[in-house]
């Protein structure tokens, strides 16, 4: 019997996930392009698509980072390429593992077992494809039924815009007070940095404002994340 | 090269609308063509696993993981998609759930990018908006996730435990940050938000349905009040 240890690290599986995360980056690229095009007929200068993509890139920071501290955990189960190609598109850590878990599971074994046999590893693998296809195929299929019913949802005129402006922006705070009411459900440390987070924000960019200090306003998400981390590494 | 689609009625759309329409198309071509891509590779993965270097653990076993992986996931490939679509538009959602992350680094990275622009989820500035931001914040997210797995990863481990540990107030952080710019704009929709969110964690609500249930309340909340607002306006 092989263990999975022996062929986690196959260069075939290297290869594929390296196309996998090469795909990644290079839709990013292709939307880069396709929206500088279109930017000035939605009122955007230059100046401003540079200041959105250097605010993206930052505040991605501390959250790739999270990820990835969690993502790392995820390596010692099932080797770095796939970890590597399950991080890289939907899905997390988190639901990455119980994936490889209940597909462990359904050939008899157990994920962090030493003697975790190449056959359970594969039944593992092939959960998490599967399983993080769904989203996926959903997206290809669907999004563009959705892209329909919007443009005819707008295309009447009128007020219709604004109201699904209206829509849009509560949709927003929406998955956010979702987001936020997971973390004080989480316990005391994460309602304290929700709040915290909550009262920090708001001073920055009024400094911003006040001071005419655009770059502040970049950086207010990784300053307001690095200030929550400070307060949590006190707090624990 | 794409065909265009129009699906507005009027009789001479104008040559921004007509540009922004091409920007669909585009975002429609290569989000799926990239998308198709990847579900090749995804499931190319297993099967060589499988018939290539032959430890096939046999499809009653697939599928009986798939199931019961499916049983937990299977609602949330429907709900997620039509939730943020709203938020994220057309381009935004072929690379958001393509990159993945959305709820913690995605959106929130959209969300600061539209304020200091000035421009409102939902219109079309937005939706151009949170294209680059969140393609900036992909780019950074998948560079990123390369080099550790390449090399870095003992650095990360060699990270004092303290420090690791408060990488767990990312989230709070983040989410706190993101609705107080909000809360600035809309403050009652805020609190409205917060609280079914609070309901939603901790209330009788099954957890596939939190979200939805979230977005959608946040949303009939915002209409109804907008309603009673232009309703006094106009008496």
């Amino acid at each position: 019997m092989n263990l999975a240890s022996e062929i986690m690290d196959h260069p075939i599986l290297w290869v594929i996930a390296f196309v996998v995360v090469l795909i990644v980056i290079f839709q990013a690229i292709v939307f880069i392009r396709i929206s500088k095009k279109v930017a000035p007929e939605v009122g955007l200068t230059n100046k401003e698509v540079t200041s959105i993509i250097r605010t993206g890139a930052i505040s991605s920071l501390g959250p790739s980072f999270a990820i990835i501290i969690v993502a790392i955990s995820l390596i010692t189960l099932i080797g770095e390429p796939t970890t590597m190609m399950r991080i890289g598109i939907v899905g997390s850590a988190p639901i990455e593992t119980v994936g490889a878990s209940l597909g462990a599971e359904a050939a008899g074994e157990q994920l962090s077992d030493k003697n975790f046999s190449a056959q359970a590893f594969t039944a593992a693998v092939w959960t998490m494809c599967l399983g993080g296809m769904g989203w996926l195929i959903v997206t290809t299929l669907f999004t563009k039924s959705l892209g329909r019913l919007q443009s005819k949802l707008t295309s009447g005129g009128g007020n219709r815009a604004k109201w699904l402006s209206v829509i849009s922006t509560a949709a927003m705070i929406g998955a956010f007070g979702y987001f936020g009411g997971g973390q004080i459900a989480k316990g005391m440390n994460e309602t304290i940095i929700f709040i915290v987070a909550l009262l920090v924000m708001p001073v920055i960019m009024w400094a911003a404002q006040r001071f005419n200090q655009n770059w502040l306003r970049e950086w207010s998400l990784g300053l307001v994340i690095l200030i929550g981390m400070s307060v949590g590494y006190f707090l624990i | 090269m794409v065909v265009l689609e129009r699906h507005t009625t009027d009789a001479s759309p104008t040559k921004s609308e007509e540009n922004f329409a091409t920007f669909h198309s585009q975002a429609h071509f290569w989000g799926r063509l990239t998308i198709w891509s990847v579900i090749i590779c995804t499931i190319a993965l297993p099967l060589y696993l499988s018939f290539g270097l032959g430890y096939h653990p046999g499809w009653s076993v697939i599928l009986t993981g798939f199931l019961s992986y499916g049983a937990v996931v299977s609602i949330i490939w429907f709900v997620e998609p039509i939730s943020y679509y709203p938020i994220l538009g057309v381009s935004g959602t072929y690379l958001a759930f393509l990159t993945g992350n959305i709820g913690n680094m995605c959106l929130p990275s959209a969300s600061i990018a539209q304020s200091i622009v000035k421009a409102e989820p939902g219109t079309r500035k937005g939706e151009v908006t949170a294209t680059l931001a969140i393609s900036a914040a992909s780019i950074v997210n998948t560079t990123m996730l390369i080099a550790v797995i390449l090399g870095g990863s003992y650095l990360i481990n060699a990270l004092p435990e303290s420090i690791r540990a408060s990488f767990s107030f990312v989230l709070p952080a983040i989410f706190g940050g993101v609705l107080a710019q909000f809360a600035l704009k809309k403050p009652v929709w805020g609190i409205g938000a917060i609280g079914l969110g609070i309901f939603a964690a901790l209330g009788p609500v099954p957890p596939s349905f939190q979200t939805f249930i979230c977005i959608a309340g946040t949303v009939l909340f915002a209409v109804i009040l907008e309603k009673m607002k232009a309703g006094e306006q106009a008496s």
